[in-house]
């Protein structure tokens, strides 16, 4: 799979992305005394058809990436091109064209969806916008979406009987079919999913990985797909990306990251992963981290890892390393392999 | 069309029992069926509903008119069962007893006296005049005690007017022509309406279109200085020649015609008070009549005749004769107005303004907020006062005064909800897929809001009110005619010892309904919150 990446023309493009939340003090005249640097510049493609995995610890700027790359945040500087097109400076016309292409899952199955519609409002909502915009194409009408709706339903495994409930009335898991109906309903190309599963059980958990892969296979689905739970991610992706503190700090191929993997914190943080084998399981080594995450607010002189590195060299507190080519699909951030 | 078909044959595999479309239960169905489980607020909900009622269906029910000022009927107590005749007949005895007590004819025992003198230095009129009614009938009756000529002339007179006084309305009145077919009168032509009048009174039509003229003008005149005040007479007459020239001959025929209609129907009136004002003497009508009557030759008339003094006042009358239950009836429409409207324009004006400043943030949250802030600083209630006292007395201008600083709380309160929503989930999935600003707000965020805005609307409208009532009191709210339970217990503050229903009533179907409205946001708040679903 690795080969065609580098034939194939990338569908998302993000480059040096910063996203960084001012943090403010005063009561009238507001004064700027930093920054949350959420997403501290990040660069990485996404191709047609292939899931790009992120795994990092909670708070290291998972969510805030896929919500800066959705334009739900304006980035601080950087670029996200996306289908030919700069998100960051579309015009508004423009990004809606886009958004129907680019769609949404998000982590809490209970706060995504409106307490106040119904199922069907729900996931028809995405199609009356657009309808409403005169932007579908084919145009549908009423009856039309309808129909489409139940379609949806269907293919999530959700009985269309149950359209006109409430999202209360259903389970965790039923409830993120809803949302998985919903990001489908425009027949996008990608969708950036937030820990969709993190928030359920784990038997629920596998089934709707599996019908987000069946999903993929049927409709030819491109998702850029976050967790922080590295089996999950093994599951699903053809390359991941390992994010600490705002930074991708190795990024490969799926199988080659958990046969090989480069960056202290990416060994540490496969270490920490329960093996389902328990002789392996007692016989492994653990790296233990010293330390807690650093607060995000800190400017960085070295790199980021520093503090917790079992690794670190003098050079590593005054240097940030860059991203560095290994092999054919394995980059990573560090200066031992510079 | 398609899909239409696979839907079909969807239908056919559905795997549920009864192959049927769940319908859901919203939050908003479940909140009601809470709120049903809750009997005061059932109980609320009833009283609230037959307040409503009664308020809206107040000009067909069988009441008095409550503008209806009768001299002879002033201060009557309430009474289920005695007509204003006899209220009336017993109100002046018991005056004309004190008198007779006061000039030494009317004679008690000592402790009686003794009793008597300390009540009325105590401004306990009304007891003396309880006390002496059974005292003077039982001394007239024995013989003890006789009214002198003057007396005796004026009891017989009001016996008499009490017997005979009847009130008249025309309904409607119909013209005869030669073949004996009738036509009404409110469809006649206006020259032909004009020459009934003129035939009426015997005279030539043309001498009459210098009066109806006159009139016109004059009534014109007096509403053109009721809509601008202060300016001079020469400019006034201008006004009014622009509009009578501005005014097409359609509209000032209509004018002339309802002029000569009132006319004809006052004089119809005269004469049928004349025919059966006879006939009562002689006791052969039945009241209350309700006939045709062939008033001359070529008019008949629809009579309705009521006997004056056999009204009822279940609630007694005011200090002018005025019916006390269509006035809190009345009142009622205008005061329960006043909490609804007011609080719909308030709940508008503070959701629109509220939800932008929680949604959009930013300078424009910061602008809003210290306008609320602003105008939060200002003494509230000065502020109606002075807007009363320029923009004119009436009820629109204290709808419009109640509701511009009344919408604060409701402002601040919804920013807040939607400040919390807003960073949910299911309104970034929306922004996601480009909904507007718009119908994000008014489709994820208000709606989310609801139950807060409904629970607070609720208890608003009480307050609303008590500020209209306390503003009424005061002598700035509604103006006479019209009434609002504020201004009827305020007007009847005065004669409170003497006249205490005169205050009761009014103030106890407003308590009520406040009560109701508390209960009911009390009991729409417990069903609205989820932690109280446990409770029941
Ligand atoms: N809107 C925001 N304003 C300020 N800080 C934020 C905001 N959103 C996220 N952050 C901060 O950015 C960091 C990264 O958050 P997030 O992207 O949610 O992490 P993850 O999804 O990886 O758990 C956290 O420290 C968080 O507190
Ligand atoms: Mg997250």
């Amino acid at each position: 799979m690795p080969e065609h990446n580098n034939s194939k023309q990338p569908l998302l493009t993000v480059t040096d992305l910063k996203q960084h939340f001012p943090i403010e003090t005063g009561f009238i005249f507001k004064k700027q005394i930093g920054a949350v640097r959420a997403v501290d510049g990040i660069s990485f493609s996404v191709y047609p058809g292939e899931t790009l995995g992120i795994v990092g610890e909670s708070g290291c700027g998972k969510s805030t990436t896929v919500r800066s790359i959705a334009q739900l945040y304006k980035p601080t500087s950087g670029s996200v091109w996306f289908n030919g097109l700069d998100l960051v400076n579309a015009p508004q016309d423009k990004l809606l064209i886009a958004r129907k292409e680019m769609q949404m899952i998000f982590q809490d199955p209970y706060a995504s969806l409106n307490p106040r519609m119904t199922v069907r409002q729900i996931i028809s909502e995405p199609l009356t916008i657009y309808s409403n915009r005169n932007m579908l194409d084919p145009p549908m009408g009423k009856q039309e979406i309808e129909g489409e709706v139940e379609e949806l339903m269907e293919r999530v495994g959700l009985n269309r009987l149950f359209k006109n409930r409430y999202p209360h009335e259903f389970s965790g898991g039923q409830r993120q079919r809803i949302g998985i109906a919903r990001a489908l309903a425009l027949n996008p190309k990608i969708i950036l999913a937030d820990e969709p599963v993190s928030a359920l059980d784990v038997s629920i958990q596998s089934q709707i990985l599996n019908l987000l892969s069946e999903l993929q296979k049927e409709r030819g689905l491109t998702y850029l797909f976050i967790a922080h739970d590295l089996a999950v991610i093994e599951y699903i992706s053809t390359r991941v990306a390992v994010m600490y503190l705002g930074k991708i700090v190795e990024l490969s191929a799926s199988g080659e990251l958990y046969h090989n993997p480069l960056h202290p914190y990416t060994k540490a943080l496969l270490s920490a992963a329960p093996i389902p084998d328990p002789e392996i399981e007692r016989k492994r080594k653990r790296i233990i981290l010293s330390g807690d995450v650093p607060s995000p607010n800190k400017v960085h002189k070295g790199c980021y890892f520093y503090e917790r590195c079992p690794n670190r060299m003098d050079h590593c507190a005054t240097n940030i390393p860059p991203m560095k080519k290994i092999s054919d699909n394995h980059e990573v951030a560090c200066w031992l392999y510079q | 069309m398609l899909n239409h078909k696979n839907g079909k044959t969807k239908q056919e595999k559905a795997t549920n029992e009864f192959n049927q479309i769940v319908v859901g239960n919203s939050l908003s169905k479940d909140a009601w069926r809470r709120l049903r489980k809750n009997k005061m607020a059932v109980i609320s909900v009833i009283l609230v509903s037959i307040y409503i009622l009664l308020a809206v269906t107040a000009p067909i029910l069988p009441i008095y008119p409550y503008d209806e000022i009768v001299i002879d009927h002033q201060d009557l107590p309430p009474s289920l069962t005695k007509t204003a005749g006899e209220l009336m007949r017993d109100k002046e005895l018991a005056k004309m007893y004190a008198q007779a007590w006061r000039q030494g004819r009317l004679v008690v025992d000592e402790a009686t006296n003794e009793m008597l003198e300390d009540w009325v230095s105590r401004s306990k009129v009304n007891k003396v005049w309880d006390y002496l009614l059974p005292e003077g009938n039982r001394q007239l009756e024995s013989g003890t005690f006789t009214w002198n000529a003057s007396e005796q002339r004026s009891i017989d007179s009001r016996e008499k007017r009490i017997a005979n006084e009847i009130q008249i309305s025309i309904e409607k009145m119909w013209l005869k022509d030669e073949q004996g077919k009738l036509s009404d009168v409110k469809h006649l032509e206006t020259d032909e309406i004009v020459a009934l009048y003129a035939k009426l009174l015997g005279v030539q039509a043309n001498l009459l279109v210098d009066q109806y003229t006159y009139e016109i003008e004059m009534q014109l005149l007096k509403k053109i200085k009721a809509e601008s005040t202060g300016l001079t007479d020469d400019e006034y007459n201008m006004m009014l020649r622009d509009q009578l020239d501005s005014m097409s001959t359609k509209n000032y025929d209509a004018l002339v015609k309802e002029n000569i209609y009132e006319k004809i129907a006052s004089t119809i009136k005269d004469m049928a008070m004349e025919q059966l004002g006879t006939e009562a003497s002689q006791a052969e009508t039945t009241y209350p009549l309700n006939e045709k009557v062939a008033v001359t030759e070529y008019l008949t008339a629809s009579v309705k005749a009521t006997k004056m003094h056999d009204r009822r006042y279940y609630l007694g009358t005011d200090s002018l004769g005025r019916d006390m239950l269509s006035r809190i009836i009345y009142g009622g429409q205008v005061s329960i107005a006043i909490g609804f409207i007011g609080t719909l324009t308030s709940v508008l004006i503070g959701v629109v303004l509220g939800s932008l400043a929680g949604y959009l943030g930013g300078k424009i949250d910061y602008f809003i907020m210290r306008v609320v802030d602003i105008m939060y600083g200002l003494p509230y209630m000065l502020l109606v006062i002075i807007a009363m006292a320029i923009f004119g007395r009436n009820i629109l201008n204290l709808f419009f005064a109640l509701a511009i600083i009344s919408w604060l709380t409701i402002s601040r309160m919804v920013r807040g909800q939607i400040m919390s929503l807003k960073n949910q989930e299911f309104v970034e999935a929306a922004r996601s897929m480009g909904a507007s600003t718009p119908r994000i707000i008014f489709k994820h965020l208000v709606p989310n809001s609801l139950s807060v805005i409904i629970v607070f609307s609720t208890l608003r409208i009480p307050s609303f009110i008590m500020t209209e009532s306390f503003l009424s009191f005061l002598g700035l709210g509604v103006q006479a005619p019209y009434a609002s339970w504020g201004s009827l217990v305020g007007e009847s503050v005065g004669g409170m010892t003497l006249y205490p229903w005169r205050l009761f009533f009014p103030a106890i179907v407003m308590t009520v309904f406040l009560f109701a409205m508390n209960f009911l946001g009390d009991g729409l708040r417990d069903a609205f919150d989820p932690q109280s679903k446990n409770q029941l």
